[in-house]
């Protein structure tokens, strides 16, 4: 009862809170020099004033900015994310296109990230001061300081062209005509590499911290007092110091899983996967705003909600937390 | 004129433009020269699998021409004509043309039993309506090749005559699909043209059909089994992929996955691995219609860059051979004036101009600048510029750190700014708030083309891009520029652009660095790729893949 009552709180608070993020969007966005008609007719290399004051009609951009704020708002307030001019198509159905992408690759590398971090982490506290733990901090120091974008070429480099094993880039194979489980496999072929290079990152995030945290976590007088009692090793780890060891781990998490609907440029980039990052990084570059105001506010919302999700976590991992 | 192309056959043409030797030892020496002939009967079937970098934002090829849209439209869009090695024209939806003997109306009978995609036949309805509504209106090329064109007769469905003010001989190259393609009027009438759905599911005459767009990741075209030529094309589908990243797109090439990349789709830095690739090769064959030169734009309203000696001094300052070995990797040769080389097999191009390439180059600049009553200061710099770092690439920011040293070496102090391309316009053609810009110039396939947009007075036009934005501003040099555009005899014509060449060489609004050189990559599986100097702007229909 109380959960849902500090849910419902949650929610009703982050109606202003998203509304703000819109309104400081919008205006941070056009502070930037340049509209979407002078890119589109730059690359065009050519174009005449009239040519381009049509384009700028047609883009809305000839109205004061508070007439643009206001037809951006009433759109919002109509469940319309607004129509991308410069792909002549629905800003939601852009979006829509790259959303399955983006959660698969996000949530493979942040899954499996997440859940090889937890357990190397635990196994290198645990053997704290072995080769073990020697092994998995020099492993994790590595690929936290190795560049994303230098390890999915390397990869490239070696799985693709050297070895033949896996395609170099795309999301799946096109043109194969694949059906079933053989699309999944195709699809599957497609992901190991850009989810592996992104994963690495965060893997060796989550292995320090809970390394750190557990150790910490170890040193405490609640550990003493329950080996005191008798309790064996391994009870003390799963009962007692794993659950307060997870807690920064979510928090961390939390923070992160923000960055999921963002996608990642440059993992997006070498692998040529067809996610939302880049389609906000190509959207900034051409001013296409309502494309770039939407993927903004689509993560705004994100962020709130798994913000909610993990206070509600935070209960259920500690019962001592108080709204 | 009037005879049909041979359909069915490559050409001794095109089979030569087949290089499928291995690596040369100068990098400059593309597969052309090292071809060996190898015959082969082409196959039906197969799907060719081509880089196109950037994804392009829309297929509306009649209203937009950025610069990888034609790769895929001219797919799917064809034009009246097209041209052979020679650049001559070759019929295509057109069969015949007569030119009037006042140069004011050009006949085209057009080909009988022509389909668009949506099963319409194509008549000279379509063709009226092309050029009227769609191009003439929206086409960014128009105020320049379709200002004279006053209407389109149809006095029945297969003749169409183009009617101008003034005798329009830059239009003659630029028939072909790749510039002006035909519509079916069935589609747009009646409809706002920019808001027609067709710029994303374009329906056209050409070989190919559109399929399928996954933004992100690719286009699909899919065979035209209605093509007007008959048995063609070999091809059951072309994939445009969209790979955004340059290290990946040449390892696409490498492992097979890709057939074909164009224009600057992978790097120059990759190319002599592609060439050490025994599955790959390489071709320069197929950029003959696309001239381009990279420049230095200064504007002369910002002193002392409005003295003429201090531009020619920057000429002399910058030893073009560098930039072509380090930023081109030798790709391209050294620019000599406004003119790519490009324009010589038509008569156009002259090298008989100021030639700043001097060996003397550095003392000639140094004296140019003190007679400027611009001394070297206690740091030995004269002044300070700044310049705009073009957006498109990163070879441009090499450029620009060659030039920075280059400048330094005759005491002009040289402050690179790099700005996203929004921003860079803005900056440049907006609000005019630049020393030199680092630009990148099609020069399309008429010096009409290059010229007029370049350098007319007119063309000082605030806010339009890639215009006049150096206030070159000359009334005697406007003259021949007008008088070349409509003079109709071609000897008359070469050799008003010589004197324009000579003025602006000597004028030096711009400073002309690298005519530059395209290059193809291609998997030896396929054939057939390049049948004419439109290249990848043209359609594939003869390609094929080798089982």
């Amino acid at each position: 009862m109380r959960l849902a009552r500090f849910v419902g709180y949650r929610l009703v608070t982050a109606v202003p809170v998203i509304f703000g993020i819109i309104v400081l969007n919008f205006l941070l966005i056009h502070l930037a020099p340049g509209d979407a008609a002078s890119v589109l007719a730059g690359e065009s290399g050519a174009a005449t004033p009239e040519y381009m004051d049509e384009l700028r009609h047609k883009f809305g951009l000839d109205q004061s900015l508070v007439m643009q704020f206001v037809n951006y708002v009433t759109n919002m307030a109509h469940f319309s994310l607004g129509y991308s001019y410069r792909n002549d198509t629905d800003v939601s159905s852009l979006i829509v296109e790259r959303l399955g992408p983006t959660c698969l690759l996000m949530l493979t590398a942040f899954g499996t990230a997440l859940a090889l971090g937890i357990i190397l982490g635990l196994v290198a506290a645990t053997g704290r001061n072995t080769w073990r733990d020697s092994v998995i901090s020099l492993v994790s120091l590595v690929a936290y300081a190795t560049p994303g974008f230098w390890l999915g070429l390397m990869m490239i480099v070696i799985l693709s062209i050297r070895l033949g094993w896996l395609p170099t880039s795309g999301y799946d194979t096109v043109g194969a005509g694949l059906e079933g489980w053989a699309h999944v496999r195709d699809v599957g072929r497609h992901l190991v590499m850009p989810a592996a290079s992104l994963a690495l990152f965060y893997l060796a995030l989550y292995a320090r911290l809970m390394r750190a945290s557990v150790l910490e976590q170890t040193g405490m007088d609640y550990v003493t007092t329950a080996r005191a009692k008798g309790q064996t090793e391994r009870r003390i780890m799963t009962g007692h110091v794993l659950r307060n060891a997870l807690l920064p781990i979510v928090t961390l998490a939390g923070v992160q899983a923000g960055n999921l609907i963002g996608g990642s440029i440059v993992v997006e980039t070498v692998f040529g996967w067809p996610g939302i990052g880049t389609l906000a990084f190509n959207a900034l570059q051409s001013r296409d705003l309502n494309l770039l105001l939407a993927i903004f506010f689509i993560s705004a919302c994100l962020v709130v909600i798994i913000n909610i999700i993990v206070d509600v976590l935070y209960f259920t991992l500690d019962p001592r937390m108080e709204t | 004129m009037a005879n049909d192309p041979q359909l069915n056959k490559i050409t001794r043409r095109t089979a030569l433009s087949l290089p499928l030797g291995l690596a040369a030892s100068s990098p400059v020496v593309s597969g052309f020269a090292k071809a060996e002939e190898k015959p082969g009967e082409p196959v039906r079937g197969g799907t060719m699998v081509m880089i196109v970098q950037p994804e392009p934002p829309t297929l509306a090829h009649y209203a937009v021409t950025a610069g990888s849209i034609p790769l895929i439209a001219t797919q799917i869009y064809e034009g009246l004509v097209t041209y052979d090695w020679d650049q001559n024209l070759k019929p295509h939806l057109a069969t015949s043309w007569d030119i009037a003997p006042d140069g004011k109306s050009i006949t085209f009978k057009l080909r009988e039993g022509v389909l668009f995609h949506n099963g319409k036949p194509f008549t000279s309805a379509d063709v009226q309506f092309s050029f009227m509504e769609i191009l003439k209106k929206y086409h960014p090329f128009a105020p320049l090749f379709l200002a004279d064109l006053t209407g389109v007769d149809t006095p029945d469905e297969l003749t169409a005559v183009l009617r101008f003010e003034n005798p329009a001989p830059y239009l003659m190259k630029a028939l072909a699909g790749r510039d002006m393609p035909m519509m079916c009027k069935s589609v747009f009438e009646g409809t706002p043209i920019l808001q027609n759905p067709s710029a994303n599911r374009p329906i056209g005459t050409g070989p190919f059909k559109f399929g399928q767009w996954e933004r992100g990741q690719f286009v699909r075209l899919d065979r035209n089994e209605k093509y007007w030529k008959p048995g063609l094309p070999y091809l059951d589908h072309i994939i445009a992929r969209f790979i955004p990243d340059a290290a990946t797109r040449s390892a696409a090439l490498e492992t097979g996955e890709a057939h074909f990349a164009s224009y600057s789709a992978i790097n120059y830095a990759d190319l002599d691995r592609m060439k050490s690739n025994p599955i790959l090769d390489t071709t320069m064959k197929g950029y003959e219609m696309t001239p381009a030169l990279s420049v230095l734009e200064l504007n002369a309203k910002h002193p002392p860059l409005d003295k003429k000696e201090v531009r020619q001094a920057i000429a002399y300052a910058i030893d073009r051979k560098v930039i072509l070995r380090d930023v081109m990797y030798g790709y391209g040769q050294p620019a000599t004036g406004p003119l790519s080389r490009l324009f010589k097999s038509v008569g156009f191009y002259t090298d008989d101009v100021r030639n700043y390439d001097v060996p003397d180059r550095l003392e000639i600049a140094n004296k140019l600048l003190d007679a400027a009553g611009l001394p070297r200061g206690a740091n030995g710099m004269r002044f300070s510029v700044h310049l705009e770092v073009n957006s498109f690439g990163e070879q441009w920011l090499r450029q620009a750190e060659y030039l920075k040293q280059a400048l330094a070496t005759v005491g002009i102090d040289l402050t690179l700014r790099s700005e996203d391309t929004a921003t860079w316009l803005r900056r440049v053609y907006t609000n005019y708030d630049f020393d030199i810009n680092e630009p990148f110039l099609s020069q399309g396939v008429d010096p009409v083309y290059g010229l007029n947009k370049q350098y007319l007075t007119s063309q000082i036009r605030k806010g339009v891009t890639f215009v006049n934005d150096s206030f070159y501003s000359n009334p005697e040099f406007d003259n021949i520029l007008l008088t070349a555009m409509r003079e109709s005899d071609h000897e008359k014509r070469a050799a008003l652009y010589k004197k324009a060449q000579q003025i602006l060489a000597e004028d030096c609004p711009l400073i002309w660095l690298i005519d530059v050189q395209y290059v193809s990559v291609f998997n030896r599986k396929l054939r057939d790729h390049t049948p004419g100097p439109l290249g990848p702007q043209q359609a594939f229909e003869q390609a094929w893949l080798e089982k």
